[in-house]
């Protein structure tokens, strides 16, 4: 694919460099449709016989399966059944009119950082704007059924990130990854989303406002032509791109086998730090970041302790205070103040909090007056239900 | 050559009387049956001939008419064997047409003559009471429920030679009808509060439904005590009223289920259908139409287990019933209006798995979850004022030896908060605070100022709806009538606010990103 890539000034004197690169483009463009998901070993193959236009031109003369060998006839086959009517400059123009532009790696605007790691993308389609190479970039990464901790940190970081003007990215996923991109935005930071289907496609679909935030005021890409969608086997692949992007790797909350685990894999490989938040050993969705620490990955339990080993001197807000949705401390005072001491992140039982109550304080509190408590502490943002009867601490970022 | 008699028949709730007339004159031999019968009324014919004979009358060979007035309403059912049988000894003078006028006759005919119990003798007596009839003669089997009936003489025969002697002024003697005692309320009665350890709040929450007559919603781990609490209802229920048990009694002698229960309900019903239960199961229905289970839990317990699991039709056929407390049933033979005023109790667990929110064992994702809880249609969520959660036991809980609360201490709190709402809603029609309309409540569910401005903060705290205000402000009266309190207070609604459903978002927990 180089080969292509840089041969493409070659032929066309006359214009300019600008238009004959937006026109090869359009050719890049085809090539990655017609040729389908999964098929680096074909792309590979294609590589000797020129450029994507001149395969464009075998494809249709024919020439070009008769030049493959027996294994790749079938895909020859789908290519020119494909590029049957269809019309190159239109499509990529009709691409382009939607925002969608494609950086191929042989572009000064290509990723400087991705163009590190072991296995670069080729091409990405991106829309809204890239990453700025001066700027730090973490990934905040984790699991997509997080917990209240999970939720309440990954805003956190998001926040404190983009205050400190540090790049997020992330996989926009349910969970971790999508809280703390948006937390991000709020604050009015820089976020970049790594897809796994076709940038066009929102997925999933409930991170509607944040996918339209993220065309507005940062950025999308996927290696994958628009139009794809998503589907089990193309995630792990983009997650080398999550972290290729970043500088560092945070890890918020994930099982001992999680999916986000395969991010850090990637990022160990490509030489990027790796960070991850403690839990309590009987919490299941801290298991994968205990045992990451176990490893050698950094320690960190604010956002003020990243942003110190990522740049220096920066001071973040400490984590461990409630607050209200406006950011303010609250101080708490008599039952609530005792109640919210024996809240959990884990949603527990009103009988459990009597009996919790009771074993702490030695004095009964009868149910109604729980009840009540409780819910002022709701209403407060200092806690949460769910349920009809289970609370727990919830700090809303 | 020429008698009539009385005889009835159900149509709903309600009952007809129906005049049965026979006609035994000359011409070719035959015996039929007009007034539009069914199938059960056609085959009386071949019942009636053979079972005369058995008796020892012998049918002469003329030509005999049958025939059902009021002509024109369809008749089902085994009830006409015994008229029919006695309106052509009458005809044929062996009982004086004196002798059966006022008397309503019932029952159904074997063929060796003896008489057997039917349904429905319980409306058909009232109704017969109603229009002036003060003796009925019926099975044996069926004698105590229409002694049930004021004015009314019952007699209870075992067979139809009997009944005729009886009414031909023969001294026989017939055993008084005696009602045995109700079995299924000892069985009821062994299941106690105090049989549930630990839950107390779940415990709260059962005891303001059935304070308010409230639907409850119980969500919980498998094993969280869901079931067992939700049979217990009944037993904090305050008892039937006269006029509340007569109802019941009617639909389930109705449906041929009061005879063999053998007395007259006095525990309210509880009702738990199968999650396969069809839709006609449920709400009634049929050829000939019959009460379904709602109708049978008419003042009683409603109890949907699995509630997801339901077929979302089924669930939906819930929805008129549960505003109109009644089911109203039309087919071409008519239509036919069952009361249905039921309190719903449901039971779900909270995830496919069912261990949501404990992260150790459930590994549903969000999504999984939220399409799990999107099973159950929302206009039914709607109707749920009260929302629970069933915790997992904890050990402490169920070894604790502490002694709970017994059912018959939760009812007297329940029965004083009833003896509020009875006063309040005097001469309304309101029998509890959970049938207030949008209207009631305004008028009875009054705040003060305080209040007012207590609600006003939660509700922008929260982000409560509309409609969830009105159901909260239904159970904080209910849980102020617990408190004996003329008003509502603020812990009132707190604990009302806590029962809301929880709203979808919070359902999700890690799920979206906002």
């Amino acid at each position: 694919m180089r080969a292509m890539e840089t041969g493409q000034m070659s032929g066309n004197g006359k214009r300019t460099a600008m238009a004959a690169a937006e026109e090869e483009k359009a050719y890049i463009h085809w090539l990655y449709q017609a040729a389908g998901m999964g098929s680096r070993g074909f792309l590979r193959a294609l590589e000797p016989f020129g450029t994507p236009r001149e395969i464009y031109g075998m494809t249709l003369s024919g020439a070009l399966s008769e030049k493959l060998s027996e294994r790749f006839q079938k895909k020859a086959a789908r290519m020119s059944e494909f590029s049957r009517g269809y019309d190159v400059a239109g499509a990529y123009g009709r691409m382009r009119e939607r925002g969608i532009f494609l950086v191929t790696a042989g572009e000064p605007q290509f990723p400087e950082r991705l163009k590190r790691i072991p296995d670069p993308p080729c091409v990405l389609y991106c829309a809204g704007r890239l990453p700025q190479e001066g700027k730090k970039a973490v990934a905040v990464i984790g699991a997509r059924d997080c917990t209240e901790y999970g939720r309440y940190m990954a805003g956190q970081f998001g926040e404190a990130l983009a205050k400190a003007d540090v790049q997020v990215v992330s996989g926009m996923a349910r969970g971790v990854d999508g809280i703390g991109q948006s937390a991000a935005l709020r604050a009015g930071g820089y976020s970049f989303g790594v897809l796994g289907c076709g940038v066009d496609i929102c997925y999933p679909r409930e991170n509607r406002s944040l996918y339209e935030a993220l065309l507005a005021d940062g950025g999308v890409c996927s290696e994958y032509p628009p139009g794809t969608e998503p589907r089990g086997i193309l995630f792990p692949p983009r997650n080398r791109i999550i972290s290729g992007l970043s500088d560092a790797v945070l890890v918020v909350e994930a099982r001992e086998r999680s999916g986000t685990l395969i991010t850090v894999d990637m990022a160990l490989e490509q030489g990027k730090e790796v960070y991850a938040l403690p839990g309590r050993a009987t919490d299941p969705l801290s298991g994968g970041c205990n045992r990451l620490i176990r490893q050698g990955a950094g320690l960190v339990s604010s956002p003020k302790e990243l942003l110190g080993e990522l740049l220096e001197g920066i001071a973040g807000d400490d984590a461990r205070q409630p607050k209200t949705a406006q950011g303010r401390l609250v101080f708490l005072e008599g039952v609530q103040g005792q109640l919210w001491e024996i809240l959990d992140f884990d949603p527990l039982p009103v009988q459990e909090l009597q009996r919790r109550y009771e074993e702490r304080y030695g004095k009964t509190i009868a149910l109604p007056a729980l009840f009540r408590e409780l819910l002022e502490l709701c209403a407060g943002g200092c806690a949460g239900q769910m349920g009809g009867g289970y609370f727990m601490r919830a700090l809303k970022t | 050559m020429f008698s009539t008699i009385t005889s009835g028949a159900v149509y709903g709730v309600h009952s007809h009387l129906i005049q049965v007339e026979v006609d035994i004159s000359q011409g070719l031999p035959c015996f039929q049956i007009v007034g539009l019968p069914g199938s059960e009324v056609r085959e009386a014919r071949e019942r009636v001939k053979v079972a005369l004979k058995n008796v020892g009358v012998r049918l002469p060979p003329m030509c005999i008419n049958v025939n059902l007035s009021p002509a024109d309403l369809p008749k089902n059912g085994t009830m006409f064997d015994l008229p029919v049988a006695v309106g052509i000894m009458t005809a044929l003078g062996k009982v004086k047409q004196e002798a059966v006028d006022g008397t309503l006759l019932l029952g159904e005919l074997g063929l060796s003559g003896e008489l057997k119990p039917v349904r429905g003798v319980l409306p058909i007596a009232r109704e017969g009471a109603r229009q002036g009839i003060r003796r009925c003669v019926l099975p044996a089997g069926n004698a105590w429920e229409a002694a049930l009936v004021g004015d009314m003489e019952s007699i209870g025969v075992g067979n139809v030679k009997e009944a005729a002697a009886l009414l031909a002024g023969e001294e026989i003697s017939v055993p008084a009808p005696t009602a045995a005692p109700d079995e299924g309320a000892e069985k009821e009665e062994a299941l106690d509060f105090s049989q549930i350890n630990g839950q107390q709040g779940l415990k709260r929450a059962a005891e303001v439904a059935a304070a308010g007559f409230h639907n409850l919603l119980i969500i919980g781990a498998p094993g969280s005590g869901k079931t067992m609490l939700a049979r217990r209802i009944p037993s904090v229920l305050p008892p039937l009223t006269a006029e509340e048990s007569l109802e019941v009694s009617t639909i389930y002698s109705i449906c041929g289920r009061l005879h063999a229960a053998g007395a007259l309900r006095t525990i309210r019903p509880f009702l738990n259908p199968h999650h396969t239960i069809t839709g006609r199961a449920l709400a009634g229905g049929g050829r000939i139409p019959m009460p379904g289970v709602i109708s049978l839990a008419h003042r009683g317990v409603l109890f949907l287990d699995e509630l997801p699991e339901f077929k979302r039709e089924t669930l939906d056929i819930l929805r008129q019933p549960l505003e109109d407390k009644r089911v109203q049933i039309a087919r071409s033979s008519g239509s036919y209006v069952y009361p249905a005023d039921f309190m719903l109790v449901g039971a779900m667990n909270p995830c496919p798995c069912g261990f949501y929110p404990d992260r150790a064992r459930c590994r549903c994702t969000p999504f999984e979850v939220r399409r799990y809880l999107n099973r159950v249609s929302g206009p039914i969520l709607d109707r749920m004022d009260i929302c629970v959660e069933a915790a997992p036991m904890a050990f402490a809980d169920m070894t604790s030896g502490r002694r709970e609360e017994t059912s018959a201490q939760v009812r007297e709190r329940v029965m004083a908060a009833r003896k509020r709402q009875e006063h309040r809603f005097a001469g309304t029609g309101i029998h509890f605070n959970a049938d207030m309309g949008a209207g009631d409540v305004e008028r009875y569910c009054v705040l003060g100022e305080t209040e007012l401005r207590y609600m006003e903060r939660m509700f922008s705290c929260l982000q409560l709806s509309a409609r969830a205000y009105h159901r909260i402000l239904k159970v904080a009266r209910t849980i102020a009538d617990l408190d004996d309190s003329a008003g509502i207070g603020e812990i009132h609604l707190a604990e009302a606010i806590c029962y809301r459903q929880s709203d979808h978002k919070y359902w999700n927990g890690g799920g979206d990103a906002e």
